[in-house]
């Protein structure tokens, strides 16, 4: 099986009016420029598209706009997860209907399950579609709660339609591990990185990246994660850090700065929803400045 | 300024009679087989040669020892690591009186000091010593006290002779955090796998290594490094896979289990001092047959 999910993949912020009601509108903008300026792959509502957030209603239509938007240019993969298993059983099934060609979920929120519970909740949404999944492993935001080589191993014997991992553990050991394990069962298992963290795991096999910087600077992900392909490690290092500077600039109250920058880059996709702030003026003048520092404003398209 | 660059780094353990005094003996012969095996640097003593199980004065002698054998055919860094600032300080003076190149040092043991005074403990052990100055950071081992990039520039600024961090936390965020930051203010500043993980630590800069697994697989590690170093990180993959079934091996059987391992390949450097236990006769059973099923270990030298 050709793998469907590799590249520099973008997901997309949640655009919110400024009465923080969903945006459909911008939100389509939002899908084309995305398409438009590279992304192999779409991947919505990340937590970057404030996913919790958002009611269950909401994220059915939205999830529409993005299905219907993009219109097979690239694939469209949903993020189903939610705090109650049961609304994720039910955005996977809604996903499928809609006609998305993956959904995508991460480890169980809040509680502090054992492996087998989470072999037993990955089981259940794998099985409650038909269309592929993609794991999502982020122990660094759900601490202690994460994926290893068993857990790997068991769910591919178990699910077929269990194409890729997103792995956001950003750890050499832990990395390798899982791909070992994965790569034994099935040789053309997808891991892929969360945030551009490109440069340490492509040449360990990662083969692309949900990108967190794609709404601000398409072209900078886009750079790095060829010059990793290509082996050009001193670019690559040098494209790295630079991300990394963004990183660092927009995982502070992650997606509000993000929202912020995108201001500055000419694409407005409204307020954050709380609890998390929406980035003030002050806060997008710091923003601006350190855009144009980093060579972002020059280099990176403006507007839609 | 500092221009020493390790490179592979040995990281000997420290061997033991029956009655669990130092053997030198057994060092001599040790020493003698990380040379010849491609050592470009000794540390010494790490946690992997139990320094914490010495007493002050067993470590000062060991040094000697050290120094005296190795007699200046490569460099020798000195691990000088404790609780108290002032015993860690009085080591690196003493090490350096004795002809070290570098100095080590980790988070102080057992206390959870604010960041002033980590910065503190550091900069003080930096100043008993001119020579080259590492910080190591090995958050699974030292699990009280984080390091950020922050308290490294702190140190920049104050310590000259802060030369890097060897870094064994194998997390790509942070390593590219305060490589990519730290080398805008030094630009000579170095970042050192302080494990068998290189790959991707060297795809974002580091150009050293500490090993401990070179007493296992020194020629495996060997062409392993030198492959990194030439950042041919697609050609060292498999390699890293190697090393890393290697590495969890004997995370799986726990600390003795280095020991028993060399005892396994022919150099036998007695068993762990308390409170280590050796393994029970289940588990180096467990261990040799493992041992014996990783083929790369086929072409390993036994014995000295």
């Amino acid at each position: 099986m050709t793998q469907m999910f590799k590249g520099v993949m973008q997901s997309p912020v949640t655009p919110l009016k400024d009465d923080f009601s969903p945006d459909p509108k911008t939100f389509e903008k939002l899908l084309d420029f995305h398409v438009r300026t590279g992304a192999t792959a779409i991947s919505w509502p990340h937590h970057k598209g404030e996913s919790l957030n958002l009611t269950i209603d909401e994220r059915k239509s939205l999830a529409e706009v993005a299905v219907k938007s993009v219109a097979k240019r690239v694939p469209v993969s949903i993020h189903v997860s939610a705090l109650s298993v049961e609304d994720s059983v039910d955005l996977a099934k809604h996903a499928q209907q809609i006609g998305a060609d993956a959904i995508i979920a991460i480890t169980p929120y809040f509680w502090s399950p054992s492996m087998e519970g989470i072999f037993k909740h990955y089981v259940r949404l794998g099985q409650s579609v038909d269309i592929p999944m993609i794991a999502y492993n982020s122990p660094s935001y759900l601490e202690g709660i994460e994926f290893n080589g068993e857990l790997i191993t068991r769910l591919l014997e178990k699910l077929p339609n269990l194409i890729a991992l997103k792995e956001a553990s950003f750890n050499s050991e832990k990395f390798v591990e899982i791909s070992r394990a994965a790569l034994k069962v099935r040789p053309d298992f997808a891991i892929v990185a969360g945030v551009e963290f490109l440069a340490p795991s492509v040449p360990l096999g990662c083969v692309g990246s949900y990108s967190s910087a794609g709404g601000i600077s398409p072209n900078l992900c886009t750079q790095l994660f060829d010059a990793c392909m290509k082996g050009e490690s001193e670019k690559a290092r040098q494209l790295q850090f630079k991300l990394a500077q963004l990183w660092d600039l927009f995982r502070d109250q992650y997606p509000s700065s993000l929202k912020g920058g995108m201001v500055i880059m000419g694409r407005p996709v409204g307020p954050t929803r709380a609890p998390l702030p929406t980035a003030t003026p002050e806060r997008q003048a710091f923003i601006a400045q350190q855009l144009e520092e980093l060579g972002i404003l020059d280099t990176e398209p403006h507007g839609w | 300024m500092n221009t020493l660059i390790p490179g592979l780094v040995h990281t000997p353990v420290t061997p033991f009679t029956d009655d669990l005094k130092i053997d030198y003996a057994c060092l001599e012969k040790l020493l003698e087989f990380h040379l010849r095996s491609g050592a470009q640097a000794i540390a010494t003593p790490m946690h992997v040669a139990e320094s914490v199980s010495l007493s002050d004065v067993e470590q000062r002698a060991h040094f000697d020892f050290v120094m005296k054998q190795v007699n200046g055919r490569v460099p020798v860094l000195a691990h000088v690591s404790d609780a108290a600032t002032g015993v860690a300080a009085s080591r690196a003076d003493y090490a350096q009186s004795k002809g070290a190149r570098a100095i080590i040092c980790t988070t102080p043991y057992y206390w959870t000091p604010p960041a002033a005074m980590v910065h503190e403990h550091f900069a003080q052990v930096a100043k008993a010593a001119k020579i080259a100055f590492y910080v190591f950071y090995t958050p699974a081992e030292m699990s009280g006290t984080k390091l950020n990039t922050d308290l490294m520039l702190q140190l920049v600024n104050s310590s000259s002779n802060f030369a890097g961090l060897i870094d064994a936390s194998m997390d790509w965020q942070f390593m590219i955090n305060i490589i990519s930051n730290v080398q805008r203010t030094r630009p000579e500043f170095q970042l050192l796998s302080g494990n068998e993980y290189m790959v991707s630590a060297g795809a974002v800069g580091a150009k050293s290594m500490l090993t401990p697994m070179a007493a296992i697989a020194p020629q495996l590690i060997k062409d392993f490094f030198s492959v990194c170093r030439t950042e041919k990180y697609f050609e060292a993959r498999k390699m890293q896979e190697d090393i890393a079934s290697l590495y969890q091996l004997l995370k799986h059987h726990g600390f003795a289990s280095l020991k028993a391992a060399m005892h396994i390949m022919g150099r036998d450097c007695g068993i762990a001092r308390p409170p280590l236990d050796p393994l029970s006769p289940e588990s180096f059973n467990r261990l040799e047959k493992s041992l014996h099923g990783l083929s790369f270990l086929n072409r390993e030298v036994k014995g000295w």
